[in-house]
């Protein structure tokens, strides 16, 4: 559904990264995963359609991403970005009816359709006790889970997550990876980028590696992640293997 | 009725009710309480009252359009303010971040210099406030690319010290005995001679601007957050951003051509009625247009209460309002949140 | 005292005169401070507005410049070539626009200031004199020494001749109001407003410089009752409560809209058409500048506050304290011009 072309991307007058080729395809997980400056920010907000592609193209269901307008763009496409610090104290409940913005005419105010849709998405979250409570005044995890139920209450096909997991403790960052497979589970396509190898394991179907701005190996996790790929790109030697009582491949640094 | 439609509505209206019924009945000329009451009703009623000519010239004609001026004045000071401080993300915003005051002082005062009629003193105050802004609005436009509501905030400071040079400047070449203390009360601000004509005249430019907020009521809590953020949820924010931008300045220059320069209500009353009703600007504005209309006639009623020359505004609301506001930042936390 | 030793020493000066080697003198200005003064000074520079009024009316020839650039409305009130001397700027005061080193260059002999005589005042001409080594008299301004601040400055200035005129001038027409008032109890002199500002709105209170000229006339400012203190803001109301019986406004845009304007109806000064404009060419007939152009200001107000049986001549008033003063002949349009709004309609 989403397709990026030939894809240079950057901020006004300085090229970031170029020689992208994606395409997303509904419900499926997609991974980015790169050293800390290799693009994976800008990379997002031009697929967003918040930069300008220096070259190339993206495209939503085949058509540039600047015929749409945000609103239509809004509905298919939804942004959780990284959580910061609000300047006046919404509650959750108040955050997430948010999301409906694109559904609701720029002169009314929310309707109950759209109050049940914040509801349904804090409940699936898991997060309805939180409802009243300060968006300000909640932890680093809550308000990561309030950020994705207001994705999940624009009614999106693709959630696009700018490293979800950073700043979380180890609880948190294992209930926003969960979050993530139900999205998936769910049919909602998932762009997520993340500094955990690990991570991709257990929630994407494909996954792709960037570096200096360019995507240098793309595929399934298991063979894409492999030992040597990740000591190119980090500079560290890594510790891929199977581990039988999760089900699934782990990655560690060695650490000599 | 909830506790929280409670504290958004009644007591702000309460409020205001008793602020409106004491300003009308108190001033520097005698007339009793029973007598305002008596004169009000009779000119509704569009009968003659049984009370001195004179008292019903003060209670009609003198203090009825200046408690309106006041309310007026106030609202528009306040619901500009929450706009503002909505816009910046930044609860320390005021409205004239934007260079309005600076634009409608530099009006104000070449209207002064050039001796010219009230009116035109108020007419050139009413568009330098929309010019200066319009020229920060612009520069805004122009600088593409960067964080855009940084680029106005640093716009608007710079355009605002150009503004205050061309003030001082021409402080410096008018009349010392004549213009100076003319330009001196009115950058103080005062609602002294404020007639029926004059609140009149504003009330056009300030329902104009009440529409786009009122429209705008919902949209305008998504402009709080990231500009990246939402648009991402859908928002034109560009485009909705220079509507509000347009709409509170048509408030605040309309407010303060009639009034002069009052601080202090644009950053002071949005935090109060913060705490009262919450930061969604649906509630948030009605509450702010009352607490600042209630709060601006009450000053005003100081002003010409306390002693028989009248207190400038702008000291009063500063000498009220900054205590209040550093308080407020001690013990208040969640209302300055 | 003061006045004594500054007299004494210019006595002095003047009788040790040309026969003395010495081309200076010392005088003790209003401030009490010692000034060493050229005999005969040709180039003095006036520090502010009051002191440019009272040198051009004393000393034209030995004026060069004016500390504000008078008007193009000015200009027809004022004597050629006087009127298109250079703009000096105010050396003191309010916002010192003067720029000391075009100051030098002007080369005065002499800097006179006319005004408020404290010790702000003192200091800032002790400063003056300092940096520029001219020296600097400050000569005490309030309208009721009008006739010695002439004569004083008379003297100093080497013309006592024009200045015992000018200053028999002041004591006639306030000798002439003194005999109209003796007769009117202080209960029964008029209540006065005067207003200020394009509103109207703004006042002298008790005391203040701008109403000088009333408390000499004997006239009550209604705005006595707020105290003492300088120019300040009142409310429309307020003025209604005082209720005066003359209103003299400053701006002819507030004697139009009081005229017009149902608030101010009910105003005895409204009520009775003693509403009256201040004249201002060249210079103010009331407060501003507070120098000696409010002295043609006493017949003005004698002949609006108490008109009596026999009528002040004021035309021909007008005709000797503009000849006397300003060095020019009034013609009967500018007579007409000055006295629009000013005295009660024919």
């Amino acid at each position: 559904m989403l397709t990026a072309v030939d894809l240079a991307f950057g901020y006004r007058g300085v090229r970031v990264g170029g020689g992208v080729n994606l395409a997303i395809a509904p419900g499926e997980v997609f991974c980015l995963l790169g050293p800390n400056g290799c693009g994976k920010t800008t990379l997002f907000r031009t697929l967003l359609g918040l930069l300008p592609p220096h070259a190339g193209r993206v495209e939503l269901d085949g058509k540039p991403v600047a015929a749409f307008s945000r609103a239509e763009f809004a509905r298919r496409i939804a942004y959780v970005p990284q959580a910061g610090a609000p300047t006046f104290p919404f509650s959750v409940a108040d955050v997430v009816l948010m999301g409906r913005a694109s559904r609701i005419a720029t002169f009314a105010a929310p309707g109950p359709a759209d109050h049940a849709a914040a509801r349904a998405a804090l409940a699936t979250i898991g997060i309805a006790h939180l409802a009243e409570r300060r968006f300000s005044e909640v932890s680093g995890g809550e308000r990561q889970m309030t950020l994705i139920a207001r994705a999940l209450a624009q009614e999106p096909g693709l959630v696009v997550m700018d490293e979800p997991t950073a700043s979380l403790d180890f609880g948190n960052q294992a209930r926003v990876i969960a979050q993530v497979r139900a999205l998936g589970a769910r049919g909602i396509a998932v762009v997520l980028s993340t500094h955990d190898p690990g991570q991709a394991f257990a929630c994407a179907s494909r996954v792709a590696l960037m570096r200096r701005g360019e995507i240098v190996s793309l595929g399934r996790p298991t063979a894409t992640l492999k030992p040597e790929a990740l000591r190119a790109l980090y500079g560290v030697d890594v510790t891929v293997a199977w581990l039988e009582p999760a089900g699934r491949r782990v990655c560690i640094p060695t650490l000599e | 009725m909830s506790r929280a439609a409670f504290r958004a509505w009644v007591i702000p209206l309460a409020l205001l009710a008793a602020v409106l019924l004491v300003s009308l009945v108190v001033g520097r000329y005698p007339v009793g309480p029973g007598d305002v009451l008596r004169i009000i009703a009779a000119k509704l009623g569009g009968e003659a009252a049984d009370v001195p000519e004179t008292a019903a010239t003060v209670v009609w004609q003198v203090r009825l359009p200046r408690v309106a001026a006041g309310l007026l004045v106030g609202a528009a000071l306040a619901g500009s303010g929450a706009v503002f401080q909505g816009l910046f993300r930044n609860p320390l915003v005021s409205p004239d971040i934007l260079g309005v005051s600076a634009g409608a002082s530099v009006g104000a005062v070449t209207g002064i210099f050039l001796s010219l009629p009230v009116v035109a003193i108020q007419g050139l105050a009413f568009a330098g406030g929309l010019g200066a802004v319009a020229i920060v609005a612009a520069v805004g436009t122009a600088a593409r690319g960067r964080d855009p509501v940084l680029v106005l905030v640093l716009a608007g400071v710079a355009i605002g010290a150009l503004l205050g040079a061309c003030v001082s400047l021409v402080k410096v070449l008018a009349d010392p005995y004549d213009q100076l203390p003319a330009i001196t009360f009115w950058l103080l601000g005062s609602l002294a001679s404020t007639t029926r004509g004059d609140v009149l005249s504003i009330v056009p430019a300030i329902v104009l601007g009440l529409v786009p907020m009122v429209l705008l009521r919902w949209r305008m809590n998504l402009l709080t957050l990231d500009d990246e953020e939402a648009r991402a949820l859908g928002v034109e924010t560009t485009r909705l951003r220079l509507v509000l931008i347009a709409a509170a300045t048509l408030l605040t220059a309309a407010a303060v051509s009639i009034s002069g320069i009052v601080g202090w209500i644009g950053l002071l009353v949005p935090h109060v009625a913060r705490s009262l009703a919450g930061p969604d600007f649906a509630r948030l504005l009605p509450v702010a247009l009352m607490l600042g209309g209630g709060y601006l006639v009450a000053v005003d009623t100081l002003a010409r209460c306390l002693a028989a020359t009248e207190v400038p505004l702008g000291i009063l609301t500063a000498a009220i309002g900054a205590p209040f506001f550093l308080w407020l930042l001690i013990a208040a936390r969640q209302a300055w949140r | 005292m003061l006045r004594r030793t500054f007299l004494t020493a210019i006595a002095l000066a003047l009788a040790l005169g040309p026969a003395s080697f010495a081309q200076t003198r010392t005088v003790v200005d209003s401030t009490g401070r010692s000034v060493e003064v050229p005999d005969a000074p040709q180039r003095v520079l006036a520090a502010g507005p009051p002191a440019s009024v009272l040198l051009y009316a004393l000393a034209p020839d030995k004026m060069i410049g004016w500390a504000r650039e008078p008007t193009p409305a000015q200009k027809p009130f004022l004597a050629a070539p006087y009127r298109d001397l250079p703009t000096t700027g105010r050396l003191t005061g309010k916002g010192n626009t003067a720029n000391i080193e075009m100051v030098l260059a002007l080369k005065p002999d002499l800097i006179l200031d006319v005004g408020s005589v404290d010790a702000t005042y003192a200091s800032l001409a002790d400063r003056v004199q300092e940096q520029t080594g001219i020296p600097y008299v400050l000569v005490d301004g309030s309208f009721g020494r009008t006739p010695t601040t002439l004569r004083e400055v008379g003297a100093l200035l080497g013309v006592p001749e024009t200045a015992e005129k000018q200053a028999v001038y002041a004591e006639t027409a306030m000798s002439r109001l003194e005999t109209r008032i003796a007769a009117i109890p202080e209960s029964d002199r008029p209540r006065v407003y005067y207003g200020r500002g394009p509103d109207g709105l703004e006042t002298g209170l008790a005391g203040s410089i701008n109403m000088e000229v009333l408390d000499a006339v004997g006239a009550t400012n209604v705005a006595d009752a707020a105290g003492p203190g300088s120019l300040a803001n009142v409310s429309v109301e307020q003025v209604l409560a005082w209720n005066p019986d003359i209103i003299i406004a400053a701006d002819p845009a507030f004697r139009t809209a009081v005229a017009r304007d149902p608030v101010w109806a009910d105003v005895a000064a409204v009520r009775e058409g003693r509403v009256y404009l201040a004249p201002d060419l060249p210079f103010g007939w009331f407060d501003t500048p507070p120098g000696i152009n409010r002295v043609i200001g006493v017949d003005w107000l004698t002949s609006i506050l108490y008109p009596g049986a026999a009528p002040v001549d004021l035309a021909a008033s007008m005709r000797d304290f503009y000849r006397l003063f300003y060095h020019i002949e009034l013609t009967d349009e500018q007579v007409a011009t000055l006295l629009e709004g000013a005295t009660a309609e024919p």
